[in-house]
Order: C-alpha cells, then structure tokens, then sequence
C-alpha cells in the first residue's frame, strides 16, 4: 500500500505549535531510523537559531545533530555526499535566503545528480530552511524564494501552513528519496493546531481543500495559505464563498485539485508572500488557462508582494507582505469581474 | 664586486614526511619572508647588491619586490633540484660571497653539487636541518652584507664543511655523487617519494655530521656515535637486526627502533665499500637506485663548500663597532679576528 | 609497503587504459561523432592511477570535469564509459550524462562534475557518512589548482578538518585553470600551502611519478583509515591537451616548450623505463599490454557504436527516483 492510500489520522485533541510539530516530525524520523541525522549551523547544542531542532542533539547525541561551520555549499554538500553513499540526512539552512549561497549545490548537485547517475542513484535528502518576512529581518533574511527550486527539475519543494500538515510533510520528506526543500514560515512558527501524537505521512504532491466554498477558489501555500482562510472567513460575512486550496507542496504541483475547484467556482485567485512578477503564481496561473480556460469567468487573478527587496522597516514591511485584507481585496475583484459576452 | 647571493628551494618544507610524522611545513609566505629579511639586511650590513636566483613559485620575486639593490637572476625553470645547482653555479660564477641557501639538507646538497667552491649561509627551511642552522633571516643577510661588503674578511668566520663522497659502479655505468650530511643504504627498489620512512629499510649509514640532536639518517649515527661539524672523518652504522636497539628519529616527530650492528669511526677519506641492490639516500632522500651488480665506494672528506658562521660574523662586526653610527669602519686589524 | 611486481604492473596497465581511451576519445571527438565537450585527461594518469591504486573498492572518490582518468582508474568500464561520451543508451548514465557526469556508484566514483569545485564537498559528504557509521571507508575528492579558489573548496576543506572526517584532497596541479596560467589566478605556488589554514598536514609529490604519488597517496588514505582526520597531496602535473579537445601545440596561452619539456617527463614511459630497468617487465611484455589494451578500447568504441541512443521516452526517466 503507498502512503497516498494510507488513510490520514485524525488531528485529535492535542494542540502544539508549527515548531513543535516538526520537532517531533524530526525526533520520530531519527528514533525509527538511525540513517536519519540533522546537520547545520547552531543546529546541535542550541537547537537552531528558530529553535527548529530544540533538544534534538540532546536526545541523539553530537554525533546524529551536528553542528556544522557556516558554509552553506558545504553543508549540502554534506548532505549529497551522506545521502547518495546511503544515509537519510536532514540538512539545514539557517535561513531560506542561504540557499542562494548553497545555490550550486542545491540546483546543479542534488537536483541533477539522480538524472545524470542514470536514473540508479538515490538521494534522499532533506534541506530545511525558514523563509518568510514578517520578523523585521530586512532584505538577506525575509525572501520567499520557492519559485527558483520549483524551476529546478529534480527537486521537490514544500511549504505548509499549519502543524498538522508540517508533521506529515516532514516525516514524508525524510522518507523520500529524492531531495526536497522544505520550508517553514518563520511568522508561523508559534501557531497552534491540532496535531496526532503517532507518526503520520503525508503524501508530497498533493494539495488540501482547507476551506470548501463556491464562489471563487482561492490557492495558496505557507503562511499566506493560512491568512487566506482568515480572508475567506472575512469574505463569507460579505456573502463571498471562499474555496481555499492549500498546495502544501509545490513541486511537484498538484494542479488536478486546483483545476477541479475552478471548474466549480469559475473565478480563482492565487496569493503568495514571494514578488508577483516571476513568482510561483505565475506557473499555477498559466496551468489553469491551460486546464480549465473554459470554465473561467474572470482573468486569474493574483495577490503577491511588490518587485522590492523586503524593506527592514515595519512601516513598509507590514504594506508589502499581503494580508487577510489585501487576499480579501484580491478575490473582490475576481469576484466583482461582469459576465461579459455570456 | 661586493654581491650577495640567494637561493631558495621552493619545495623544501613540503615533502610527504608531513603525512607521515608531525613534521612542520613551510609555507611559501614564510620563505618569501625570511627571503626579504635576508635581502634588506644584507643590502644594509654593507651589499652592494644581492642577486636572488628566481624560482617556478615565485618566491624570490615577491620578496624583492620594490627593494633597490635586490636583482633576480634567470634559472632553468624546472622546478627541480637542477634549478639549485644552477643558480649556485651562476651565482657564484658571478662572485657571490656568500651565497644564502633557503632551504635543508637537501638543497646545500644541491648548492654544493652546482658550486663546490662556494661560501655558503644556509638558512634552515627544511625537512631536515643538520647541515643549515636555524637562524633569523635578518641576522643571516647582516652577517652575508658584512662579508660580502668586506667589512668582515671571510676566512676568518668560515670553515670548510666536510663532504661524503660516493663512487657508484653499476654495470657499464659509473657515477659521482656527493652528500653533506649523510648516505644511507636503502633496502628499497624506488625512488618513489624520495623521503626515507621505513626505519627497517635502512640497511647502513655513512654520516659526516651527527649529533644527539640530528633529525633524519643522521640521527642513526647521531645517537650511537656522534660526529661534529668540526671533526674530521665521519662515522659508518651498519644495521641487520642484531640485539643493540637505538631509539631514532627516523623522521621528524617519530621514534623507531634502529637494530645497530656495527659502528665505524671513519678516518678522513677512509673508505668503506657496500654493495647493491637497494637505493642510496643522499641527505635524507631516496636517490640513485643500484642493481643487484652495483659496487659502492663512500669515504668522508674536509673538501665541500665553505661555511660562513653567522654568530662569529657578528661577533667579529660588534668588536669592530661595525654597527655603530657613524659606522667606525676602522681598518681591519688581524688581532681583532681571533674567534 | 613495497609495491610487488603485480602492483606496478597493475599500475602501467591502468595508465595505459587512460592514455589510449582519451586518445581514442579524443579522435573521434575529431570526427564529429561525439558530442559535447571534452576535457581529456593525457599527462596526468599518474595522478589518478597512484591515489586509485591506494584506494579499495568500496572507498569513495568525487571528480573533476577532467574525469575518466579518474573513472578508468578506480575500475570503470571502457565500453559503458565509450558509450556515454557518445550519449549511448548503453552509456553509464544511459547516454543522459556525458562526459562531465560520468560515474559508477558502485564502484564508489560520486561523479566526474561540470562545477568546478563541486565535488569536494560532496566527498566531504560522504566521509562524513564514512565516519557516521564507523567503518573504516575514506572519501578522496579529486580536484584542480584552479578550483581551490572557489569557495565550495574552502568550505569542504574546512568542514572536513572541522568535522575531523577520514577525506583525503587531492590537488591536481596542472598549472592552469582552463585557459589562464594558475599564476595569474593565485599568488601562492602551492596548493599545499592552504592546507595548513585549515589545520590539516599538506606534501607536495611528484604528479608524473606513479610510485611517488601511490606513496604519498598510501600515507594519506591510511591516515584517513585511522581516523586521524584530512590531509591535502599536491601532485604536479601537467595536462598534454587543451583544456578541451585534443590540440597540443600552438596554443596563445601557453608555450610549446613547456609542453615538450613535460612531455619528456611522461608518466607511462618513464615508468616504463624504470620496469625494464629494474628488471620488473621485458620491453615486450609492456608492448604487449598496449597491443591488448588497444584492442579493448577498439572493442569499447565498437560496442558505443553499435549502441542505440536512447529512446525519447527516456527523456525524463530519473529525474525523481
């Protein structure tokens, strides 16, 4: 039976936060496999600077959390050389914006190493990183730079939104054999929610209606996923009701669940923090002309951050990451498009 | 012509004794610093020029750089012992006394085989260091300025280092080597990386300077029977494994047990006779490799280069208020130089 | 320690699979057969031959994009080699990977690299991996003069010393970076000299000299074996072709002589030389090594010729596992 046919548990009672779910994601993928180890910087004996793998070292030891030099390349390099001799490892980027310091290992590595292996190589290795504006971290450390891997054939790259999905999609993550970039919001990092105690995958590639609606589908992923059911909440006292589709992986995409809500709604809009211009939306935008061109009664539409750099001040920064309301204005105008010809 | 000359071995310090022993490196920023301090000393203790012989890493050229006075001189370009035995030879062709040599054993050895007749200030950055001494470079170019300015005449702070001579017959060839330090008899069938590491191959040692202190082949001899700088003849150690067990530093950094069979006092130009096959090893290095067939005549004789003693130079240059300003540069007087 | 007969014997032989497959290589390249670019690896087989030689099965190796030598060295297969630099299906990557990508994992070879610099913290990686599991393995990464001024180098050069991992480095110093003398790229002359930055020993040894490099290869790996952490061999040698294709005189950035001068230092005849000298092999029976390995490259070619290319279904075949 494949993990997709494996039935996903309840979330239960228990509540813990986004950091707390992927600890235990962690700590469960390193006590059932000794393959399993953590490397990066600060990662060992202060639990990372976002507090991502506190009391991993720990409870495994300096041997299986490894506190590495801060030298990004050489840490996925690390993680390459680990992964294709055999071992699972889990490697951290302190933050999502390292990755263009690693770049090359990343992108001309890992992602292609599989393919020119002749298809006879497993790599199964995760990169963990946090990404997201929000904390005032200025330019080098607020990106959302997912679009650049999921160009990266090779690659898979996720970005949930709440604790129940990071567990499931970190212990899924682990267990694939290829690389994946997984990113956490660092905005996100103290949400609550429901979380199973038990150990629990959920499937790469494949996206969750997280707020059935009507009117307009709504896709979205990480952080923005999670304003966009605050936006619906909003739009559904206006009498908008809010489909909101929650990609949780991005590569690969799972456009079947997105082409089937707009076929029932007609009018989609994709949100996200990362620059409009170039950005994920982009590509989920040109597949649903592709896909359901027919079905559409408004041009797609799409809420996203501005071509700048994220500015340091809060001023500037809380008008360029898009907001419940700026999702809720967004989807308005979808919505508020006339029929015309029909 | 008042010119002091340079030579620096650009690989000494570098050899694969590093993996095998805690044995220091010598990066090339040293050299070029310990080179630059020679050149401004000397140029300053009474040079009129010093010529510096150029090497494939470009060592000498960035210590010269910018100093009036310091010329490089043209060398084959190997990057081999052949680029040593040149640039001695050309130097001291071109009246270079001294000639400082940058480097160990290994390199006066290469010194000496270009220009027998040189009057050498060896500067220890080597492996092995028994033949150079370790000295600063600004005390080395001082003492080199003040000989080759004239200021201190040169025979009275030099000696003539003894030299192993090795008379190889090998089939229809015949060769004449020379070493400074010492000639081992190598249980071995290659050249290989040159260095001597395995304390069981070594089969016999001629040594003409050994103490307690010596480092390498020297230092088997060293520690049975040791033989001074100033001491005529050298000494010959045969090993076989018999029962005298002598604790040596083989390599710099390890101990071995050498099993000692026999020690020889060899007389000036005493010869002593072995036999291949194996290779001999001329100061520390794995060298001429000998058939089954080869004979092998070694003998120890006072006829190598000149030394200059850099202590004694200064000395004689203190008791002369050389140093003093306005410099004394009184007439030398021959009572003066008595040390 | 003394290497036997067999062992020197082995050697030649594996040299000469490296000088006649780039050769052979090289021609057809000439001919239009061969796609891509190709950076041959003629003068330097003592390199990968000495350190390979030194190396086990199951121990680790990461390339260079000069790097059949390296492949042919640690074992690999002339035909699956042929057949990949002619985008065979056959090939070692199906025909998917080339030249620069060439590998066999399972003789521990993690890939020849386009990036220059890449493949140091792979290996890196992989003695990690070597150290995790206790096992005695050691991972060599193979890289040039030029690349140990790309960051990727310091970082793993670092990280393995940091990390204490049993990772031998292993400087090609060919004296050029592509088409650029290494002393316009770096002041310093030799590799080794960065080795003490990071705390590990660094020798220089004569690249053209195959028991000289087995001999400083054996002390390097047996250190790694030991646990005794990284350590750096320089090996000087000299590439005989341009950095791509088969041209050897006549080249704007480099002079002829020097060429002629490192030619005369060749790593197989001399070696050769010193086989009959020291009665290890009759001038024959090395005759007879090339006559035999000229036919098994011959065989190679055959085999890549008659090999299909792939399907284009194969298009996106291992990309995910």
């Amino acid at each position: 039976m494949s993990a997709a046919d494996v039935p996903l548990p309840d979330p239960g009672e228990r509540e813990i936060t986004y950091v707390a779910a992927f600890i235990e994601a962690v700590k469960l993928e390193m006590a059932a496999d000794p393959d399993v180890f953590i490397a990066g910087e600060d990662v060992g004996a202060h639990g990372g600077v976002f507090h991502t793998f506190d009391g991993v070292q720990t409870q495994f030891g300096e041997r299986r959390a490894v506190d590495t030099p801060i030298s990004e390349q050489a840490i996925i390099g690390l993680g390459i050389g680990a992964a294709v001799t055999g071992l699972r490892p889990i490697v951290d980027l302190m933050f999502m914006d390292f990755v263009l310091v690693a770049a090359d290992q990343i992108a001309n590595q890992a992602a292609k190493l599989k393919y020119m292996f002749g298809g006879q190589a497993k790599l199964p290795l995760t990169i963990t990183t946090v990404g997201g504006a929000g904390l005032s971290a200025a330019a080098q450390h607020s990106q959302s730079l997912e679009a650049l891997f999921c160009h990266i054939p090779g690659i898979k790259v996720v970005f949930p939104s709440n604790p129940y999905d990071v567990k499931g999609l970190m212990a899924a993550s682990v267990r694939e054999d290829n690389p994946v970039l997984f990113v956490l919001h660092k905005r996100m990092l103290g949400q609550r929610g429901a979380v199973p105690v038990e150990r629990y995958e959920i499937p790469l590639g494949q996206a969750r209606i997280s707020r059935p609606g009507s009117d307009v589908t709504l896709v979205s992923w990480g952080k923005t996923a999670a304003d966009s059911l605050v936006a619906a909440e909003q739009l559904a006292g206006e009498g908008i009701d809010v489909e909101v589709v929650d990609l949780r992986t991005l590569s690969p995409l799972d456009i079947g669940t997105v082409v089937e809500s707009v076929r029932r709604t007609n009018r989609v809009v994709v949100a996200h923090e990362a620059v409009r211009f170039g950005g994920f939306g982009a590509e989920v935008a040109a597949q649903i002309q592709e896909e359901a061109f027919d079905y559409l009664d408004a041009p797609v539409g799409r809420v996203a951050a501005p071509f700048s750099p994220v500015p340091f001040t809060p001023a500037l920064e809380t008008r360029y990451v898009p907001d419940p309301a700026r999702i809720a204005a967004g989807v308005r105008a979808a919505v508020a498009r006339p029929l015309l010809g029909r | 012509m008042a010119a002091v000359g340079v030579i620096v071995n650009p690989w000494a310090g570098k050899d694969l004794r590093r993996l095998h022993a805690p044995t220091g490196h010598t990066p090339d920023a040293a050299k070029v610093g310990i080179l630059r301090r020679v050149v401004i000393a000397a140029l300053d203790a009474g040079a009129s020029a010093v010529l510096v012989a150029d090497d494939v890493s470009r060592i000498a050229a960035r210590a010269v750089h910018g100093i009036d006075g310091a010329a490089l001189v043209e060398g084959p370009g190997t990057g081999s012992a052949l680029d040593t035995r040149r640039a001695a030879t050309s130097l001291h062709d071109a009246g270079c006394r001294p000639i400082v040599v940058l480097g160990g054993d290994g390199t006066c050895r290469d010194a000496a085989m270009g220009a027998p007749d040189a009057l050498l200030l060896a500067v220890s950055t080597g492996t092995n260091n028994v033949f150079p001494r370790f000295v600063d470079g600004t005390s080395a170019g001082t003492a080199a300025g003040l000989v080759a300015g004239g200021l201190v005449p040169w025979e009275a702070v030099s000696a003539r280092a003894k030299q192993i001579h090795v008379e190889v017959v090998d089939g229809h060839a015949s060769h004449h080597d020379i070493a400074l330090v010492d000639v081992g008899l190598i249980d071995a069938a290659r050249t290989g990386a040159r260095a001597v590491l395995r304390a069981s191959s070594v089969r016999a040692v001629v040594a003409a300077m050994a103490t307690p202190a010596s480092t390498g082949l020297s230092a088997v001899a060293g520690r049975v029977a040791p033989v001074r700088r100033g001491d005529d003849g050298g000494v010959l150690v045969t090993l076989d494994g018999s029962d005298r067990l002598v604790r040596v530093p083989l390599v710099p950094g390890t101990v071995d047990d050498l099993a000692v069979a026999d020690v020889v006092r060899l007389a000036d130009g005493q010869a002593v006779v072995w036999t291949g096959p194996g290779v001999l090893a001329y100061d520390g290095e794995r060298d001429r490799v000998l058939s089954r067939t080869a004979t092998v005549t070694v003998s120890v004789r006072r006829d190598g280069p000149w030394v200059l003693d850099v202590e004694r130079t200064l000395a004689c240059a203190v008791r002369r208020r050389l140093f003093d300003r306005p410099a004394a540069v009184a007439p030398l007087a021959k009572e003066g130089i008595d040390d | 320690m003394e290497l036997t007969d067999e062992q020197l014997l082995a050697m030649h032989r594996s040299m000469i699979r490296i000088r006649l497959f780039e050769e052979t290589a090289g021609k057809v390249m000439e001919t239009g057969k061969m796609p891509g670019f190709l950076h041959l690896y003629v003068g330097q087989e003592a390199v990968a031959v000495g350190v390979c030689e030194a190396l086990r099965v199951d121990d680790y190796i990461t390339s260079t994009h000069r790097g059949h030598g390296h492949l042919v060295a640690k074992g690999g297969d002339l035909r699956r080699m042929m057949a990949e630099l002619m985008g065979k299906a056959t090939g070692y990557c199906g025909g998917k990977g080339g030249s620069m990508h060439i590998n066999d994992l399972s003789l521990g070879m993690l890939g020849a690299n386009g990036i220059v610099g890449a493949g140091a913290p792979i290996a890196v990686g992989a003695g990690f991996r070597n150290k995790y599991l206790g096992t005695d393995q050691v991972s060599v990464a193979f890289f040039g003069d030029a690349s140990t001024n790309i960051g990727a180098f310091h970082e793993a050069a670092n990280m393995a010393c940091a990390l204490h991992l049993p990772v031998v480095f292993v400087c090609e110093h060919n004296m050029y970076g592509e088409y650029t003398p290494t002393n316009k790229a770096m002041v310093i002359a030799d590799i080794v000299d960065r080795a003490a930055g990071y705390g590990m020993p660094g020798v220089i040894v004569d690249g053209m000299d195959v028991v000289a490099v087995h001999e400083a290869a054996t002390e390097a790996v047996a250190r790694a074996r030991r646990g005794e952490g990284p350590s750096l061999v320089e090996c000087k040698t000299y590439r005989y072709f341009n950095h791509h294709g088969i041209q050897n005189l006549g080249l704007k950035y480099r002079p002829d002589d020097e060429v002629l001068a490192w030619k005369e230092r060749d790593p197989i005849f001399t070696f050769e030389a010193k086989l009959i000298d020291t009665g290890v092999a009759s001038r024959e029976l090395l005759d007879a090594t090339w006559a035999e390995i000229h036919a098994a490259i011959d065989e190679a070619l055959q085999f890549a010729d008659d090999s299909p290319f792939p399907a284009e279904d194969q298009m996106l075949a291992g990309v995910y596992s």
